[in-house]
């Protein structure tokens, strides 16, 4: 998110990047495409929040960068080598340093799993070992939980407390770079304040580099320093975020920072 | 004109809701505020009389005069719909989507006037129009799916206001919408609400958008309304130790576009999640997150009320009662 010259290797480095989801149909004036002619990049320790309405390529856009979903044009490159090189153990790990955090915690957990098990399944899949329970105990407190709930169900415990697991979940690989898409929108008011620090604490903690995909400018402009607005597949505007906000060059930015204003209140 | 007595609703022996007093004012815009479980919903399903079966309901619902929880079946349908117009959330889900846009807010002029033919026509291109639909003639033949979100939630809000009702009830109208168009929606209301003399009880769990659309609000948590009054009075001024906590966990916006000052700045958080329904501490329900929390606050505290109607449920208020 910072020009080339003050970081020679971004981590992230998107290119005109063009993505459409199966079977969608390509015209010639560029209808069909998800996302269109993206380039971004991501410095290291950096903290990035990306903007936009419903449908804009938010979360499409970090399921590309993270390798989940496969770009059609354009190139991705994570640590300067292209995504797409990242081949059998190297895509293992391409996926514990890329760690996401969805929405919805209870959909995003297996609820015939224990907590335990549910922590335990991606280091055994990407770090082929089994964490001892050590190991499982101290994931599970840096998240602001007691040992006794690796022994629950899903469904046993609050929302908040499943988001922290889901961040539990996704650290225990130790990543580089963490995606969370809209971590809080389904956590109760009460609640998101706490899931926000603990991601602005993990991520000061464990140098990571954040990217987060958010409806709110005011979560946002709190946590990210560099701002993506997106809207229709395309980036509108980019940069830091409080020269962005002061001072939006695209009318779309404008419209939305006035809405967000306009419905929130106003904190010192 | 909207007046709450002791109002009690439980299911199953728990209690959901017990509001000793709330009113609303004729053409005054009321904010209902609370999160998951609070029983925000359960209070507007309660004045609607639209409480599932197993809810057993006690105290009074009046409505100009009338205590609409005496009422029957056939009187309720007379003040429900064309007295008092409601908008649900997810506007997608409140339309028939086998129907034409024309044809569901049409309905509802059939059921309350006595409105025939061309006349009804005429009545609902006259309300696509004030909800600011373009081309309202086109719309009519339109179904759901081909409207957007804030589209169709405005298509809900003339359906609503088709018999010219005195009170609307908007449940989280704009909580399935993108934040744009959320503002739009929000300035409609508010100017239907004031160019119709209408009441409005807006029902929300976000206390920024209350303050834009509302100029009172009645915070609500584990069924009991902790504190109500003037919407600056408790931004700027909350008593309860919940509505304080609740203000100050709120991301916000930075005050005078100060971005660079908010960069990184942690927000206040209150400790736990808010009980499942039925599981709320006795006396204060707040007591077992309160930091301010003493032996005293396991009864229920009295309700003070202070200058301005500003009335609170708080053993310790939060700036010692001065409001």
């Amino acid at each position: 998110m910072t020009s080339a010259a003050t970081s020679p290797s971004p981590l992230v480095a998107v290119e005109q990047m063009y993505f459409h989801y199966p079977r969608a149909r390509i015209t010639a004036g560029g209808a069909g495409w998800t996302l269109q002619d993206i380039s971004l990049t991501i410095d290291l320790k950096s903290t990035v929040g990306i903007v936009g309405e419903s449908g804009s390529g938010k979360s499409t856009l970090i399921r590309v960068m993270c390798g989940l979903l496969r770009h059609q044009q354009g190139n991705v490159r994570f640590n300067g080598k292209d995504i797409t090189e990242y081949q059998g153990d190297g895509a293992n790990e391409l996926r514990r340093q890329n760690q996401i955090v969805f929405q919805n915690p209870r959909r995003s957990l297996d609820p015939r799993m224990t907590i335990r098990r549910s922590l335990t399944e991606p280091i055994r899949a990407l770090q082929q070992r089994t964490p001892d329970d050590d190991e499982l105990v101290s994931s599970i407190k840096r998240v602001g939980l007691g040992p006794e709930v690796l022994s629950r169900f899903p469904h046993q415990l609050s929302g908040g407390q499943l988001q922290r697991v889901g961040i539990a979940r996704s650290l225990s690989v130790n990543p580089t770079i963490l995606y969370a898409d809209e971590p809080v929108s389904a956590l109760d008011v009460s609640v998101q304040a706490q899931v926000l620090n603990l991601l602005m604490d993990l991520r000061d903690q464990m140098g990571l580099t954040l990217v987060m995909v958010s409806h709110d400018l005011g979560v946002v402009s709190r946590m990210c320093e560099h701002i993506v607005v997106m809207r229709h597949g395309h980036i509108v505007e980019a940069g830091r975020t409080s020269d962005v906000l002061s001072r939006p060059s695209s009318d779309y930015t404008a419209t939305l920072l006035k809405a967000a204003r306009a419905a929130s209140l106003e904190r010192s | 004109m909207l007046h709450l007595r002791n109002l009690r609703v439980t299911i199953d022996d728990y209690e959901i809701i017990n509001i000793d007093d709330l009113a609303l004012q004729p053409g005054a815009r009321l904010g209902l505020v609370g999160e998951s479980g609070s029983g925000k919903t359960m209070t507007a399903k309660a004045i609607a009389g639209l409480l599932p079966n197993e809810a057993k309901v006690s105290g009074e619902v009046n409505f100009d005069g009338q205590n609409l929880l005496t009422l029957g079946d056939r009187d309720l349908a007379k003040v429900r719909g064309k007295r008092i117009g409601f908008v649900f959330q997810d506007p997608a889900r409140s339309l028939n989507p086998m129907m034409r846009i024309g044809k569901q807010v049409s309905e509802a002029i059939r059921i309350h006037t006595n409105l025939k033919g061309q006349a009804v026509t005429d009545k609902v291109v006259d309300l696509l129009r004030q909800v600011q639909l373009p081309e309202p003639e086109t719309l009519l033949r339109r179904y759901p799916h081909q409207l957007s979100g804030g589209q169709q939630q405005r298509v809900m809000i003339a359906a609503a206001i088709a018999a010219d009702p005195d009170l609307l009830i908007a449940d989280e109208p704009t909580t399935a919408l993108d934040v744009t168009v959320q503002e739009e929606i929000l300035r409609l209301l508010i100017s239907l609400s004031e160019q119709r003399k209408m009441s409005l009880l807006f029902v929300s769990h976000d206390l920024g958008v209350v303050r834009f659309v509302c100029n009172q609000v009645a915070v609500i948590y584990g069924g009991n309304i902790v504190e109500a009054g003037n919407i600056d009075n408790i931004i700027n001024r909350p008593q309860h130790r919940y509505t304080a906590a609740l203000l100050a966990a709120n991301p916000g916006m930075p005050k005078d576009d100060n971005f660079s000052a908010f960069i990184g700045r942690r927000l206040q958080t209150i400790t736990g999640s808010v009980p499942p329904v039925g599981r709320f501490p006795s006396g204060c329900r707040f007591r077992n997150r309160c930091q301010h929390a003493s032996e005293k606050c396991a009864t229920t505290p009295p309700i003070t009320v202070s200058a301005s109607d500003h009335r609170y449920l708080c053993w310790h208020p939060e700036q010692g009662g001065q409001s």
